[in-house]
């Protein structure tokens, strides 16, 4: 079975599942996107980095903090990154369509005040978000991104058990991260299908183990569904790692982690 | 990795609706580049690229308003006309893989407003348009790993059916022209003015192009009918050295082509044809050549590669999916199409490219990809020969 050697989990409310609140509705009050600070990462190569980069990279350092592993660990090409996304791309393309539409706001130079010219253009692919994380880590090993809610971490989480199995990777780190608040004119508009309140957050898992024998399907809700729901809120395709970090919280030896997105439910089961 | 059987294929392309289409005007030399008529292009540096000139009628119901979606229902009727969906429902997956997503309708949403333009915006609509279309309830999965999209689609789907989470998997990939990839790639100055020239001493950059190309996998140890060829290996990897431009000298590529011929059991001696990402940029092309030559060795020199982004553009999503279904079509017919665009060699890239179609009939073939992000992936793929 695929063992999880640490979860990092980063959300509105705090670093880790001990920084949840009981009842995350109640906990928001009328807020409706509980939103996280850009992490304070210094750096030249960061200068254009947008924040939903730092917090995957942030995501990763407190995964690793979790799992006693340091950087050269994880660095090379025996390391496996799998990142999933429902929507983090949204302020990047937003932003770069504002810059570029005809009637954009332009600064006294004449410049577009929001950033769009073709060095920011790389930033609105969902890629850039896994891409800052492997330059900053050294990553070159497997590599898939997926696009969906929080089934999409659940297919994150088998991909990485394949992977391992397949001695494509002696590690794994599936991340994941979400973001509103730029985008929240957007969300408001479709406020009747997502629960509130929408948390963001950004987790990662590392992996390990050979993966034989994956349990990976259909599944109900697991426990851990319900409680990142309760505790969390709504964070899309954090949700599942959420219930991890709940899980490890729980001293569980192993977890049915399930996730839910545009009709489908899938589970699967690790060692946690 | 355990084989995956490739049972049949559908297309939507600027230079051909359908797959019989596709390929021959792939091997007749047919351009696909045309100046843009869909989407306001006067403000850009370049206004041309290989746009879809109408839309035919889907085979029933219409057509979604989301090009993209429209995009992959097409390649999927065409898909469906070869070939049955005979399998349970809820386990049959989509797998595709897209750089774009449903973004159009993200820049229409801030335009007009509207929740259903919205919800469509996000780069996993496209693929549940399918699932529905399609009426299968197994995984719905979007890959996006840019322009290496399709390819890695492709695997995520071979693992999908190797694994027994799947008994079909539709896979593939698909993009669209429009306003917001023609801008960035306008601003990055990547497009050319030039006729797009893989390989050739004089390239000068890339166009654009849309299309959706899907596959229908099966385990092939499940087969009892006729397929286009086989999945033998996929692998994929990751630069990790920039956001945008690939690793200097193609490490991140290199080590995802060894790792799908290890995973496909053959050695780059086994190769027959090279399928190339070939851009047409002064940078990808020399990268991809000296990739090839530290993998294939002395052979590099006479093993055919070809490129068909002079052909119809970069499809983007669609193109490693469009360059599988090449290879295993070369494989059936004897044919190697030609480089569009292909005239002067270049010592920098001293492949064995040409410029118009050959007679061949590669069994083992390799295609590579890259994409934005550090994105590489490569397929090994069997025909039929």
């Amino acid at each position: 079975m695929t063992k999880i050697l640490g979860v990092g989990l980063l959300t509105g409310w705090g670093a880790g599942a001990a920084a949840l609140p009981e009842d995350a509705r109640r906990a928001a009050g009328e807020r409706r996107i509980v939103s996280m600070a850009r992490p304070a990462i210094n750096g030249e190569r960061f200068r254009r980095a947008t924040r939903e980069s730092l917090l995957g990279v942030a995501a990763v350092e407190a995964a690793l903090r979790d799992s006693g592993l340091d950087r050269a660990a994880v660095a090379g090409s025996q390391t496996a990154l799998v990142y999933v996304t429902a929507a983090a791309y949204g302020a990047s393309n937003k932003n770069f369509i504002v810059a570029t539409s005809p009637s954009a706001a332009r600064t006294e130079g004449g410049l577009p005040a929001a950033p769009g010219g073709g060095v920011y253009f790389p930033y609105t692919a969902p890629s850039a978000v896994p891409a800052e994380v492997a330059i900053e880590y050294g990553l070159t090993g497997g590599y898939v991104i997926l696009v969906g809610g929080a089934v999409g971490t659940v297919d994150a989480l088998w991909q990485a058990s394949v992977m391992l199995a397949a001695r494509r990777a002696t590690l794994a780190l599936v991340l994941a991260v979400e973001t509103f608040e730029e985008c929240a004119d957007l969300w408001a508009r479709g406020r009747w299908a997502t629960p509130r309140p929408l948390v963001e957050a950004a987790a990662c898992a590392v992996l390990a183990g050979h993966g034989e024998g994956v349990e990976y399907g259909p599944g109900e809700a697991s426990t851990f569904e319900t409680m990142a729901a309760r505790r969390a809120g709504e964070t899309l395709s954090c949700a599942p790692l959420v219930g991890l970090a709940l899980a490890r919280a729980a001293g569980m030896s192993s977890a049915r982690v399930t996730g839910h997105w545009r009709g489908r439910r899938a589970q699967v089961v690790v060692a946690t | 990795m355990t084989p995956a059987a490739v049972v049949a294929a559908g297309v939507a392309t600027p230079i051909g609706l359908d797959l019989d289409t596709f390929w021959s005007a792939l091997c007749t030399g047919v351009d696909g580049i045309s100046g843009i008529e869909r989407f306001r292009v006067d403000d850009l540096r370049v206004g041309r690229g290989g746009e879809i000139k109408k839309l035919r009628a889907p085979r029933d119901g219409r057509l979604p308003r989301c090009r993209a979606s429209a995009l992959l229902t097409l390649a999927a009727d065409d898909l469906l006309a070869r070939a049955e969906l005979d399998a349970d429902p809820a386990r049959v997956a989509v797998v595709v893989g897209t750089a774009l997503g449903g973004v159009e309708e993200g820049d229409r949403a801030l335009a007009e407003g509207g929740v259903r333009v919205a919800a469509s915006g996000l780069y996993d609509s496209p693929a549940h348009t399918l699932a529905r279309r399609l009426r299968v309830r197994g995984p719905v999965v979007t890959v996006s790993t840019a322009c290496a999209s399709g390819a890695t689609a492709m695997g995520v789907g071979a693992d999908l059916l190797s694994a027994g989470a799947a008994d079909l998997v539709v896979a593939g990939g698909y993009d669209v022209l429009c306003r917001f990839v023609m801008r960035g790639f306008d601003a990055l100055r990547s497009l050319t003015r030039e006729q797009v020239r893989p390989f050739d001493r004089r390239r000068s950059g890339l166009l654009l192009g849309e299309a959706a190309a899907l596959v229908l996998m099966a385990r092939d140890a499940d087969m009892s009918r006729p397929r286009l060829g086989r999945l033998l290996g996929h692998a994929s990897s990751s630069d990790g050295s920039h956001i945008a431009a690939p690793h200097p000298e193609g490490r991140g590529l290199e080590h995802a082509v060894r790792n799908a011929l290890a995973a496909a059991g053959v050695g780059g001696d086994a190769v027959d044809f090279v399928s190339a990402h070939g851009t047409g940029t002064p940078l990808n092309d020399r990268i991809e050549t000296a990739v090839l030559r530290r993998v294939l060795g002395p052979r590099a020199a006479s093993v055919p590669v070809n490129a068909i982004k002079g052909a119809l553009g970069h499809t983007m999503g669609a193109a490693a999916t469009l360059e599988a279904i090449m290879c295993l079509l070369a494989s059936r017919d004897g044919v190697v199409p030609g480089t569009a665009g292909y005239e002067e060699p270049d010592p920098a890239c001293d492949l064995d490219v040409r410029g118009t179609s050959r007679a061949a009939r590669p069994r083992v073939s390799l295609s590579t990809s890259l994409g934005f992000g550090g994105c590489n992936a490569a397929l090994v793929l069997e025909g039929t020969a």
